[in-house]
Formats: C-alpha cells, structure tokens, sequence
C-alpha cells in the first residue's frame, strides 16, 4: 500500500522548494478536476511507495478562494495518511492559524519549521521541544533552501503515517467556546467520522455555506449561533478567529525568544527604495528593460536566429567556424527521406508541413527559454511580487489587475506562457480579462508582419512597429473599460491583497525547473495541437482541381487549391476593410497557425518559394496589389485578432470553459474587424476623399465604440465563481 | 492617516463580510498590530505578524487604526 501525504501549508513558507526537494524529478502536474488550480504529486526520493501531494499555498482552511476548497476537499475526501505542514518560521504567528485548523481533521501531522537557518541570523529562538509540547504534534527544524532536516521531516511523517493513529488534540478554546462546540458535535450525524466531527462542528459554527456540500445532515444550530452571538457580543466566526489568535499567541509567548532590538528586516529596507512613490516606476522600468533587453534583444535574437535559421533552416556552424558546418534538420529529414525512397507527397507532407510548420514555431523556444529564466528568477526572489503592487495603481483604471502585467509582458515574447501566466491572478474575473487581452499585445511572430507591411508600403517608416504596440495597449486599454460594463465583468473590482514573500537569493535548480515547467508545456503544444493543424493547412494547401482532376499541386498552382477555393469564399468579408483578394484572405488564415506564416504564405502566393523574414523579395508586388491604408487594416486585423492555433489552445485550457473560450476568440476577431475596418474606411475617406456605405457603417461603429467606452457603469452579480461545483 | 514605520494597533476591520473574512485569515483581526511600511497613492505596503503584505487603497481605507 502506498502512503499518501499531504504537504500543506502557507502561500511563500517555501513549500514547493521543500516539495521539490523531497521529490526530486519524480514529479506529475496536472489540474484539480474543474479549476485551474495546479495540482502537484510527487514520489519521495528513494522510497517509491510514498507519494507527496502538493496542496496549494493558502491561509486558512475557509471557503473563500478556490485554492482553499481544493485543499480543504481534499483533506476531508481523499483522507491522506499524514499531513506534513510547514511553517514559516520567520512568520510563525500567522503561519500557526492554519496549522490550529489542520490539526482539528484528525489526521496524523508532522510540523516542519522552516526557514531556520534565517532564524538564526535574526537572533530569534523557537524552542522545538516546548512547542511540540503546546501543539501535541512532532515538530522538526528544516531548511528546504538548504535541506538541512528534510530527511529527518520525510522519516518522523513516514513513521506517523503509518502509525495510523489519528491525531489527539491537545488545543482548547475558551470554556465557554468549548461548551459550545460539544454541543454541535453531539448533533453531528454519523456520516462523519469521530475525529473529524470537531473540524465540521467548528465549521458549522461558522456559518461557512460550503461545509454543508460534504455532509449527508446538517443539523440546525441556527440557536446554538445566535446564543453564542448574544453572548459574546461578535459574530460567531470572528469569535473563531480571535480563539484561534489567543491560542497561538499564548504559544509564541511560551515557545519563541524573539531578538529584542527591533530593526527593519533587511527585506523591509529593499522595500523601502524598490516600492518607494517616485523610485518605484523607474527602478521597474530599467528591470524590465534589462530582461527585454537580453531575452528579446541580444542573447534572445541570437538564440532563434540559430534555432530557425539554423537547426530549422540552412543549418549552423559550430562555434562559427566553417568547417563545422552542422545541417539543419530538414536537411537531414530529407536526406533520410529520399534514403528509403519516400514518396513525393508524403515527402511533400514532412518537409513543408510537419518540419516546416512545427520548426517554425520550435524555433522560438531559446528565445523563450531566455526570458524564462529571467522571470522565474524575478519570480523566486520576490520582486514580481512587488510588481504586481507597483502597476495595481494603474491597470486598476481600466478594469485589470496589477498581475495583468506579467501575462503582457510575457505576451510580447509569446502569447501562449503569457496567457498561461494568469494564472497566478486569484480573481476570475481579472484572470478571463487578462487571458483575452494579453494576445493584442504584438508577440514576436507578428514583428515579420510589421516588418513587411512597414517596408512595403511605408519605406521602412520607423513609426509602424511604435504604433503597432500603440494599438496593441490601447485595444486593452478599450477592452478593459469596455468588457468592465458588462454584465459578464460588471462588480466591484477585486480588491488588491497579496502577500509580499521576504526577498531571498533563489537556488539555481528552483529556477531552472521552473524555466523548464513552461518551456515544456509549450513544447507539447507544438507536438500536439500545432502539428495536426499544420498538416490539415498543408493538405488544403497542396491538393486541388487542376484541369478537372482533383490531385496534388505544384508549388505555383497554388491559386488552384483548395484553399484558395475557401480563400474566394472569405475574400468578400474583407472587402469592406480593403484587402478583398483571396491571396490576403488565405494569408491571414494561416497566420492561425502561427503568425510569421502571413509573410511566408505570401512569398508562395506572389511566386516566390522563398522569402526573407521581412519578405523583402515582394515588397513591390505587395505595394502593387494593396492602398497603403488596406495594408495598414490588414496589420492592425493580423495584430488583433484570434491569435495562432498554439496561444488559442492556451486560452481553452486556461479558460477551462467553452463558452468562455468563443467569446474571448469572438471578441477578439470581432474587435479587430471593426478596427481594422474603420481604420479603411476613415482613412481611405480622409486620403482620397471616398465616402461611401462602408464609411458610414465605419462612423456608426466609432460611435457606438465610444458609447460603450463612456456610458455608465452597471452594477450586477452575475459573475461568481461556483466553488460548489469543485470536486 | 498613519505614519510610515510607526506600530499601530488595528480598532476595527470594516467592509464587506467576504473581504473581512480573508483579512482576519491574513492576521488582520481586531487588536493587531500594524506597521506601514511604504505607500504609493493610497495602496500601502504593512507588516503584520511579521509578513508583509501589500493592501489596496480601498483595503487599506477599511482597516481602521
């Protein structure tokens, strides 16, 4: 029989190092059923028969975020054989209400301290053997960071766990608190087992509306409430909260020797500068320029450049030297091919569909892998954090959160571990807000775009790549105020509390493993998603009727596929935005697939088997067949709408609703074609003077946008998170 | 208004019960103590129980000292 334990414990106490330390590369992550809550298991280095559950950081075992009812269902359903908690040592107060409330499921539990090696530098003292006493629970001192006394922590919860005595508590309340909870485990029905009859009681006692979900009968203690509010004059769950803080206070008293001179922590002093009202912004600022700098700039640029170019292209030289020539892979792939004499079409199928479609966006993971690392040190020592304080401010204007800004700025590497990092925003309205705007951010497979539109039809003008990122933040910026008055989005925006962990130098391997957690989850998404809708664009690219037989195409009979045939199917509804030919049509289709498709797909429909990044072999054509104002729409529609097939499967799995998931994909699609078309229509108006159905429309469309972005603010509840339904 | 770096002890925690709730989970409760430690426009960074956490502006308005 395996043993299963639980490591439970505060956000920041450093759970996921000790949990990764304990683990090792034994790991599985997944999602809790229903929520997008990340659910971590493990099995313990060296002993495979324990599997270690990672529960998600919360404070308390109340129902008011979603992180708190999966851990807590899971603690009362799946039953664990041990509950391993670890506790911040440097915060044990706030840390030990959570711990009191463990400790009333009954099951066995091993208290890990942690953080004591900073303890000890401080100066402040927790006596284990007193506090072992005081809790009736085992206590050991770690370090995870370290991983001093983890191995002692694994043994003293192995030993417990299989044990199987539940846990004896030794805490007490108020007496007359006490009187009252006995009370309510009398009328407790037998659905519950004995030792976990305490934990509903106090629940109950509560008022907590979630608990009922988990019991069979609910005995009415309606008068038991109201008796006990009369009596101490406090609603029943503050009477709680504040037994609980006498409890623990009583504890520290006892059990910990603090430092007596009080001075600012060194964290504190780091606070002071980096959060300060005028340093704030500049500080953020030159940090982020430092990261974009190197992840997209330098290092970044030279990484895909030789992931595309090279391992994907024409291959590479070995520390540049010429003699070192290494072939890119689809050299390789189509030397091996013609080796067992592979047919044309399924040669055809590899080389431009699968290599050249999965490459392409492969080829993006250094870039990635960069700015990964960069932001999950940013992560680890405790400045992203912060961030999210010192932006609050401002996106808190438009309807977003301060945490939006990590998913943006994510998103302008690649929509799909921007849209992925939204996670770590708690509100679910802000969090569906941000995975649908995060996209209209320029990511930087559309930079090919702009380069080709700016270098065909405006000579390379310096402002077209500015004003794509300007109209990237400003459509948020409209969503935002728009999408807030809705009844969707409609409600008092959440307000802002967070947690700020204690700045600390993170391990190399924490960071690493973390880079390695996104890259990987975007690298399966090119395995899985990607690759069967480049080979489904590859078939309708290569097969057609040509001369009344349906078969496969060469290159240049492209205008006889079949996806040409869709091309004039759609061309219609891009007319009113001026660029009403297939060929534009068909380009903007396979942008789905990834965005730097749109300058390679033209390069084939202009007769071109090859082109640069920037296309400039068909600037002139392109300048021939488009107004510089069509161009100008058919960027600003690539820009804005649904994105590649990869950051639209992100968007599904993180939206984890398929209702939710069109209406993101709608509003996007639908935004960018109004803008898209009122950038036509007002600017063909405003340069050749041409006033026709299509500028009227374009003029109602302006005012309706600015009635949605003005009109007044609806108050309405519609949107809840339905905790209940959480399995 | 409070002074940044200056203990002070929490009268009362007012606002919607949902909200106060999460608070009191934070350490935030009647009797506490609290210290600022930097503001910027009205959200404000404390020390409570010896964490730090960042509050909102409309947070920090219904923590009364």
């Amino acid at each position: 029989m395996a043993i299963k334990i639980a490591l439970a414990g505060n956000p920041n106490c450093g759970k996921t190092t000790l949990f990764n330390a304990l683990t090792g590369s034994n790991q599985f992550v997944g999602n809790w059923p229903g929520v997008t809550v990340e659910k971590k298991e493990g099995k313990l280095k060296g002993n495979k028969e324990v599997v270690i559950m990672d529960l998600p950081g919360i404070y308390s075992l109340s129902p008011y975020t979603l992180e708190e009812v999966v851990a807590r269902n899971y603690l009362i359903n799946e039953r664990p054989d041990a509950i391993l908690n670890i506790v911040d040592g440097t915060n044990i107060e706030r840390n030990l209400y959570l711990s009191t409330q463990l400790m009333e499921l009954g099951i066995p539990m091993v208290m890990a301290v942690n953080m004591i090696d900073i303890l000890e530098k401080t100066g402040d003292k927790i006596h284990i053997d007193k506090l072992c006493k005081k809790l009736g629970c085992e206590v050991v001192e770690i370090s995870a960071l370290k991983g001093t006394g983890i191995q002692k922590a694994a043994d003293r919860v192995i030993e417990l766990a299989k044990q199987k005595q539940s846990m004896k508590l030794v805490h007490a309340f108020a007496p007359e608190v006490e009187a009252r909870i006995e009370q309510v485990i009398d009328l407790i029905g037998n659905d519950i087992p004995e030792e976990q009859k305490r934990f509903f009681a106090i629940k109950l006692i509560e008022k907590d509306d979630k608990i009922a979900d988990q019991m069979k009968q609910v005995p009415d203690i309606q008068n038991i409430i109201s008796l006990m509010e009369k009596e101490f004059d406090d609603d029943t769950e503050s009477i709680i909260t504040n037994e609980r803080y006498d409890y623990i206070s009583s504890i520290i008293n006892e059990c910990c020797t603090k430092n007596k001179e009080k001075k600012l922590t060194t964290s504190d002093k780091i606070d002071r500068i980096v959060t300060n009202r005028w340093f704030a912004l500049p500080i953020f600022a030159a940090v982020m320029f430092l990261v974009y700098y190197v992840s997209v700039t330098t290092v970044g640029s030279w990484a895909t450049d030789w992931a595309n170019d090279g391992v994907f292209g024409e291959g590479w030289n070995l520390f540049g030297i010429n003699s070192l020539h290494i072939k890119g892979v689809p050299e390789y792939i189509e030397a091996g091919l013609n080796a067992i004499g592979c047919a044309d079409w399924l040669r055809s199928l590899i080389i431009d569909g699968i290599v050249a479609g999965v490459g392409a966006i492969l080829g993006f993971v250094p870039q990635m892998l960069v700015l990964f690392i960069f932001l999950a040190f940013l992560e680890a020592c405790g400045y992203m954090a912060r961030v999210a304080f010192i932006m609050d401010r401002i996106f808190r204007k438009f309807g977003l959160s301060g945490k939006s800004f990590i998913p943006m700025l994510i998103g302008s590497g690649c929509g799909v571990p921007g849209i992925m990092a939204s996670r770590t925003i708690e509100n679910d309205r802000d969090r569906k807000m941000t995975i649908m705007t995060t996209t209209f951010i320029p990511c930087s497979a559309k930079m090919p775009i702009i380069a080709l539109i700016a270098g065909a039809l405006f000579g390379g003008a310096w402002w077209v790549a500015p004003s794509a990122y300007f109209v990237g933040v400003a459509a948020i910026i409209c969503s935002g105020i728009i999408l807030k008055k809705t009844k969707m989005f409609a409600g008092d925006p959440a307000p802002f509390v967070m947690e700020l962990p204690a700045y600390h130098m993170p391990t190399v391997s924490n960071v690493l493993r973390s880079m390695w957690e996104r890259g990987w989850s975007f690298i399966k998404k090119a395995g899985t998603i990607i690759l069967l809708s480049t080979i489904i664009l590859w078939f309708l690219m290569s097969f057609g009727w040509v001369d009344g037989s349906f078969g496969m195409l060469e290159a240049e009979q492209l205008d006889s596929s079949i996806l040409a045939s869709l091309g004039n199917v759609l061309a219609p509804i891009f007319k009113p935005l001026g660029w009403g030919e297939w060929k534009m049509a068909v380009a903007a289709v396979t942008g789905l697939i990834a965005k730097e498709n749109v300058v390679g797909t033209f390069g084939i429909l202009f007769g071109f088997g090859e082109v640069a990044e920037d296309g400039a072999e068909i600037w002139g054509m392109l300048a021939g067949s488009l107004t510089a104002v069509a161009a100008y729409s058919f960027l600003v529609f690539n820009l804005l709408c649904a994105p590649c097939f990869a950051a639209m499967g992100a968007i599904k799995r993180e939206m984890n609703n398929k209702k939710w998931f069109w209406f993101a994909i709608g509003y996007q699609t639908i935004l960018a074609y109004v803008v898209a078309l009122c950038v036509y229509q007002i600017g063909t108006l405003l340069s050749v003077g041409t006033f026709g159905v299509g500028t009227v429309v374009a003029l109602l469309l302006i005012i309706g946008f600015i009635y949605l972005l003005v009109r007044p603010y609806q108050e309405s509840k519609t949107l809840k998170v339905n905790v209940a339904s959480v399995k | 208004m409070v002074k940044e770096g200056e203990p002070n002890i929490i009268k009362k925690v007012g606002g919607k019960e949902e909200t106060r709730k999460f608070l009191a989970n934070l350490g935030f409760v009647t009797g506490g103590i609290v210290t600022v430690i930097s503001q910027m426009g009205g959200n404000m960074i404390v020390n409570i129980k010896d964490s730090r956490v960042a509050i909102g502006k409309e947070m920090a308005n219904k923590i009364m000292v």
